[in-house]
């Protein structure tokens, strides 16, 4: 057993580390921190360098040298060695008292993501993404879902832990400790109030990778973990490895309309009135979704750590008759809410407690149609 | 207060009380929180005492807490029916203890300034806990006294497919950490294995 | 004879139902249970395991459980025959993976920790050692005494009475008082800054 650590509370001297964030991880700035390919350069760079890597490359300038860097700094190693890194893994994912064994294998290669998980138990479930193309195979309900994005959403940013992020949530680093013979950086983020979730992340110190993930609401009970059972970095992940191991024959294809829905589609655009403290609108887009060809406008709300998707569609025809009658749903932890606003059927999807998502959907409402696409990405 | 009556606790501790006493103090021992805190940390402080080896908190006390939570009162394993029929609905209390953890403890809660209700209370509603989760791994002997949950509630865990679609659509936006765990739990389904505690080992057989 | 009144009051309790008092035994014993595990295995997260095996094995047997014998020496029977099957039968294959010959990073997790060692978890085992410590150090005199007598030695108030040659409610109110000394610094400890949100408001 490791030695007993004694107990570090690091007071983050924020803006500090907040401006060498907001330097280095490139997505900040505007609210729109999304799919911009000037991203894909500077994520290519990590994947193949020198093994063993302490500090990543991007490191910023300013800050300092000794492992003991600030904590947000380890949650920016950590999703950038989650998004540019190969890797390939089992882990157990444990929620409601249920636990889960997954497969994780994920590979940037040209600028291109490729990424399968599948679920080693039970569902056979598996998901499957190809740059821009993903795929859920869902052998339970004997259907494909194929969802196309927009090509240059393949390298796309993450929400990025800023100097709005530190005012949500507390973020510390509790100790260094040793998980199963790793040393890892075990970083604990607090949420401020009851809309956000809390995480506590124990990070690789050589490669950043989260080797434990527990997913806390606000007084720390732990909702969701996640652990890794074996995990490699391999330098080369052959294509054979994001091949679903499900047979589909007879299986029901859905598939979304590629390119833009028809204009006359999105006439209206939608915001939502109030935001919970420190979200903010991230991206906008207009869609379809797989097995339709209705166009649904897609919102996406942020705090820096969690994010809400809101998905707006007209109703359909036949449906306007039928009561408005708010649907909640969780998906794990990750919760979501759906309700009807003028006619239009509105759900909310994401890493939130189910009060967040419920909120933000009830505060949906129609702006002006001159307001249109200005925000399009 | 009186001195008398605040010893109490720690002579019933000891096994130094009358047992007209014991009854009385037993059963508010049961209920309340911050009475029970003490007493856990009157242990603490004995293991300490000891230099006992090991981790000195409660974690273990909180497992079993949830564990047991979710179990049928002994008094059902002896005939009276009680609310396992209701599993599908988040019952405080009952439904809702196979969410609480592991490192938070139980007795510790307690003690948080703001906060004096029992556990419980606090995870209400706030998890839709599918009705398989709530069975206990093996019952030993006591498995006739469940009841099969009816139809799962609206909040069903395994989604719709459309909900899929937003899923998929929404996961592109969503942290690593955070589209990691959105993803596992939508590949994951009811037939995942019971475990009323998060589990290190992979193995999907807890208990 | 009151020997056991205590166990046996919170004992009844649960075999009528109520589960709440089957949290303060075991948040009695679960130390003392830990450490009788631990004879039979090394590891401590293991042994948390096998505790609360044991724990959850007395919670459905209890029914069965007549008070003939001590409720402790009851359980630690359970514990025992818990903890020889666990090692018995602990042999497991390990866990499987992949080694690719070019991977630069890999590692297979073989060891195990409990969740009861997250990093706040052994962290606060120290600060609640030294705490603990301290707040005896600076104890009076005769506080300590009864209150060691009785951890340490395990004597009960009779003994400890006749050892410090004072009337038994005196040792109760001595030990009493020691508790609470000691308690008004460790729940500070506690309450002190985990990484939790209770404390920012």
């Amino acid at each position: 057993m490791s030695a007993s650590e004694r107990f570090i509370a690091l007071t983050l001297a924020w803006t500090v580390a907040g401006a060498a964030l907001a330097g280095e991880a490139s997505p900040e700035s505007a609210p729109a921190h999304k799919t911009s390919p000037d991203q894909a350069p500077a994520q290519k760079t990590s994947p193949e360098s020198a093994p063993a890597q302490k500090t990543s490359p991007e490191s910023a300038p300013a800050q300092k040298t000794s492992p003991e860097s600030a904590p947000a700094q380890w949650l920016e190693r950590m999703n950038r060695a989650l998004t540019t890194r190969n890797y390939d893994g089992t882990f157990s994912h444990w929620h409601g008292g249920q636990v889960e064994m997954l497969r994780i294998i994920h590979r940037v290669q040209d600028g291109t993501v490729s990424e399968r998980l599948a679920s080693l138990d039970g569902s056979g479930r598996e998901f499957i993404r190809a740059g821009p193309s993903l795929t859920c195979y869902l052998p339970d309900k004997r259907t494909v879902l194929v969802e196309q994005r927009p090509p240059q959403e393949s390298l796309v940013g993450f929400p990025a832990v800023n100097d709005q992020t530190a005012s949500f949530y507390d973020i510390r680093e509790v100790t260094h400790t040793r998980l199963n013979r790793r040393d890892t950086h075990v970083i604990t983020v607090s949420p401020k109030d009851e809309y956000r979730y809390g995480y506590r992340l124990w990070i690789d110190d050589s490669t950043a990778m989260p080797l434990k993930t527990q997913l806390c609401d606000r007084r720390g009970h732990v909702i969701e973990q996640i652990v890794f059972a074996s995990l490699t970095l391999p330098a080369h992940i052959p294509d054979s490895a994001f091949k679903p191991d499900v047979s589909t024959a007879g299986f029901q294809w859905l598939r979304n309309e590629s390119g833009p829905p028809a204009p006359a589609a999105a006439t209206l655009a939608w915001n939502a009135m109030r935001l919970p403290p420190g979200f903010r609108m991230a991206a906008r887009s207009a869609q379809t979704l797989p097995g339709s060809a209705d166009p649904v406008d897609h919102l996406v709300f942020t705090d820096g750590l969690a994010s809400v998707s809101v998905f707006v569609e007209a109703q359909r025809r036949g449906q306007a008759d039928q009561p408005a009658v708010p649907e909640s749903a969780a998906v794990g932890s990750s919760s979501a809410f759906s309700t009807v606003i003028d006619g239009h059927k509105i759900t909310a999807v994401g890493e939130v407690p189910p009060d967040t998502v419920r909120f933000i959907a009830s505060q949906l409402k129609a702006e002006e149609p001159a307001a249109v696409s200005s925000r399009r990405r | 207060m009186n001195e008398e009556l605040d010893s109490q606790l720690s002579a019933m501790f000891d096994d130094e009380l009358a047992p007209e006493e014991c009854e009385l103090l037993a059963r508010r021992l049961s209920r309340d929180e911050q009475l029970k805190a003490r007493w856990g940390r009157y242990a603490v402080i004995g293991a300490a005492i000891r230099s006992e080896r090991g981790v000195l908190n409660a974690a273990l006390a909180g497992r079993v807490s949830a564990v047991i939570l979710a179990e049928p009162a002994l008094a059902a394993a002896q005939g009276a029916r009680r609310a396992p029929a209701r599993w599908w609905q988040p019952l405080a209390g009952a439904a809702v203890a196979v969410g609480v953890a592991v490192g938070s403890v139980l007795w510790l809660r307690a003690q948080a300034p703001f906060t004096a209700a029992p556990p419980s209370a606090q995870l209400t509603a706030t998890v839709s806990v599918p009705a398989a989760a709530l069975l206990p791994a093996a019952a030993a002997g006591a498995a006739d006294s469940y009841v099969v949950p009816r139809a799962p509630a609206v909040r069903a865990m395994v989604p719709s497919t459309e909900l899929a679609n937003y899923v998929v659509a929404h996961s592109v936006f969503s942290s690593p950490v955070g589209r990691r765990n959105l993803l596992s739990a939508f590949m994951a389904s009811e037939s995942g294995t019971a475990a009323e505690e998060p589990p290190v080992e992979p193995e999907g057989n807890v208990r | 004879m009151s020997a056991d009144a205590s166990d046996l009051s919170l004992v009844r309790r649960v075999q009528r139902g109520d589960k709440g008092a089957f949290d303060a035994l075991v948040l009695k014993y679960q130390h003392k249970l830990v450490k009788l595990v631990m004879r039979y295995v090394r590891n401590p997260a293991e042994a948390e395991d096998i505790a609360q095996e044991a724990f959850i094995k007395a919670y459905r047997a209890l029914p069965q459980f007549r008070g003939d014998s001590a409720f402790y020496t009851w359980l630690y029977r359970i514990a025992i025959n818990t903890a020889k099957n666990a090692v018995v039968s602990r042999d497991r294959s390990p866990i499987e993976y992949d080694l690719d010959r070019n991977s630069e990073e890999s590692y297979d997790m073989q060891g195990r920790m409990k969740d009861s060692e997250t990093p706040e978890g052994l962290v606060l085992t120290e600060e609640i050692r030294s705490t603990v410590n301290a707040a005896i150090d600076a104890l009076p005199e005769d506080l300590r005494t009864a209150i060691v007598l009785r951890e340490l030695e395990g004597l009960s108030y009779e003994e400890i009475a006749a050892a410090m040659a004072c009337p038994v409610g005196t040792v109760r109110s001595r030990i009493f008082r020691a508790r609470e000394a000691i308690d008004r610094r460790l729940r500070e400890v506690f309450e002190g800054g985990l990484g939790r949100a209770e404390e920012l408001g």
